[in-house]
């Protein structure tokens, strides 16, 4: 079945898949991206409705890790992950819908202050400080988004492009992993690696779409400074981006019981914005005992001979990339 | 005849010989002692891996030719064992390399082709799975090594299904549940979604690990056959992947917004 679905997609042409990214608002996202997306080879399994996305998240102080330690000193985070407010389709009003969408059943009713904040927790008015002309291109690039007559109007994750930071913590949920040295991201578009030998970053002419990533464990905090990021991945449908200048740095904050962690990203454009800013993102852990729901939990159950609970992850490899889109649209 | 010339002579030469068959026995359990290993025992295989061969360019022995040096192959008996018509479908696949091969579109290379093909690939292992993260696109593929099997109802796969098992210091891989869509090489030799593939991997030494592979195709081959590489590790200060998603470099130039003033 799944097959079916990927060939036809490999035959929607670039603007049907705009149109299929266009339909999802953050009240139907889960069964409008499944759609967009078929990478995730999962049954899907809808959850009900009303545990899908919350609208607001407890704090986490960063401190001491109380919870499992690894081997080799780590605080053991492995396992499968997913933000709790919505997906990338408005950055600033998470569970507004995509700005000025032209199907008003589509967009968020009610006042503003019944859904989740913004993502960004610094400035506190929840915007992005963007400087004049970069704040004309956000506005041009969110009414060229339900019509795209240029390219740079398709949302690069549409095209299969990498997520990106700090997008892929809203695509999706991913898997972390651990080994000496490293913590590994897989998400559902991209893999990140992250350094925790402290060595030197990439040359800085190397551009790439998660950047390079260094980190180091405080506590119950992964603390990572990113450099090397191309600046290409927006942050969502709603077209905020930042440039090939950018620094970030990442705290994952993790409560000791292992239940959630909150990620809170600091960016520093001065090519962009007229001041440093925060980001703040909350993420809950899903395990076995969760139904997998072809978003925020796209594992299954693996084929155990003695019927032991264990998790596969299957490949996440978007299919318009070796498909109907990039390079291979040319054919 | 007095033998005082030759005594010392036997002497000396068994002494010899003691003296290099213990130092290689001692070389020997050195080797096997210095080979990096789990907490279970097992060989730990986490490290950037490379072949150094031409096999990415044809599986088969080569002469050279404008797109590619020459090269000895990797398939034993040389030759890949093509029913009829996949013997056609190859040789047209040949004649079309320079834009028909995949991986010029950066699509996923495929679970074997990605061991040898000339990137590096980084293993992540921990005593349930290894992750094979490829810098070409970055992409995941997971060995289980939990005692799982392949799912019963399952699709079909860029990099398949893999399910492993240990015999002695040995991993042996059992993959399936392949795609159609990727070519071994980039001079066509290909497969079709019926690839069955076991694998081989072993330590020569810390630092070398020999590939084995077994394909079976019933589609396209008329009996399994063999191919056989060396893996070497990247040992340069610092080494790193660096991602290589190139199937992003058509649009690269539309992201992000440009200044309009140039600045």
């Amino acid at each position: 079945m799944l097959n079916n679905t990927i060939t036809k997609f490999q035959r929607t042409t670039l603007a049907t898949l705009f149109a299929t990214c266009a339909l999802a608002s953050p009240l139907t996202a889960l069964s409008a991206e499944s759609n967009a997306k078929p990478a995730a080879a999962v049954p899907v399994v809808p959850a009900p409705e009303v545990a899908r996305w919350e609208s607001e998240f407890p704090a986490i102080s960063a401190g001491k890790w109380t919870g499992p330690k690894l081997a080799d000193g780590q605080p053991n985070i492995q396992g499968h992950w997913s933000n709790t407010i919505a997906n990338h389709n408005n950055f600033t009003d998470p569970q507004g819908g995509i700005p000025n969408d032209p199907n008003p059943n589509r967009l968020a009713k009610g006042p503003r202050n019944q859904r989740a904040p913004s993502r960004v927790s610094d400035p506190a008015d929840g915007q992005l400080p963007l400087q004049p002309w970069a704040l004309e291109k956000v506005k041009e690039f969110q009414v060229g988004f339900h019509n795209p007559t240029k390219p740079e109007y398709i949302e690069p994750l549409a095209r299969c492009a990498p997520g990106g930071i700090p997008k892929t913590f809203y695509w999706h949920g991913f898997e972390v992993s651990q080994y000496p040295g490293y913590v590994l991201f897989q998400f559902n578009s991209g893999t990140r690696i992250i350094h925790l030998d402290g060595k030197p970053h990439l040359p800085s002419n190397i551009k790439l779409w998660n950047g390079d990533s260094r980190g180091h464990w405080e506590g119950n905090t992964l603390v990572v400074d990113v450099s090397n990021h191309n600046g290409k991945a927006l942050f969502g449908r709603s077209g905020e981006f930042v440039s090939e200048n950018a620094k970030i740095q990442e705290r994952y904050i993790f409560s000791s019981d292992g239940k959630r962690f909150n990620y809170v990203a600091t960016f520093d454009d001065p090519s962009v914005y007229t001041r440093p800013f925060t980001v703040t993102i909350p993420v809950k852990r899903w395990t076995a005992e969760d139904k997998t729901n072809g978003w925020q939990f796209e594992a299954t159950l693996a084929n155990h001979p003695q019927g032991k609970v264990l998790l596969d992850r299957e490949e996440r490899i978007c299919t318009e990339n070796n498909g109907g889109f990039g390079l291979g649209a040319r054919k | 005849m007095k033998i005082f010339d030759v005594q010392p002579w036997q002497k000396c030469a068994r002494l010899v010989l003691i003296l290099v068959a213990g130092l290689a026995v001692s070389l020997s359990s050195f080797a096997a002692e210095k080979l990096p290993r789990l907490s279970n025992g097992k060989p730990d295989f986490s490290g950037i891996w490379q072949t150094t061969s031409a096999a990415d360019y044809d599986l088969e022995p080569h002469a050279n030719r404008k797109d590619a040096p020459p090269g000895p192959g990797i398939v034993e008996g040389g030759v890949i064992p093509y029913l009829p018509q996949a013997l056609a479908q190859r040789k047209k696949n040949f004649e079309a390399r320079l834009t028909d091969d995949p991986a010029l579109k950066g699509y996923t290379l495929g679970a074997v082709r990605g061991v040898y093909y000339p990137e590096p690939f980084q293993i992540f292992q921990r005593t349930n799975d290894l992750l094979l993260v490829h810098q070409f696109g970055h992409s995941v593929r997971t060995i289980y090594t939990n005692g799982t099997d392949h799912p019963q109802d399952p699709n079909d796969w860029w990099l398949g299904d893999s399910r492993a098992k240990w015999e002695g210091d040995t991993l042996v891989v059992d993959a399936k549940h392949f795609n159609g869509k990727t070519w071994l090489d980039r001079s066509g030799n290909f497969h079709s979604d019926a690839l069955h593939v076991v694998e081989k991997w072993a330590f020569l030494d810390a630092n070398t690990i020999e590939y084995r592979a077994t394909l079976e195709d019933p589609n396209v081959y008329s009996k399994p056959w063999n191919i056989s590489v060396i893996l070497h590790r990247h040992r340069e200060k610092n080494f790193q992947l660096i991602e290589d998603y190139r199937f992003t470099l058509d649009y690269d130039e539309y992201y992000p917004p440009k200044r309009p003033d140039g600045q």
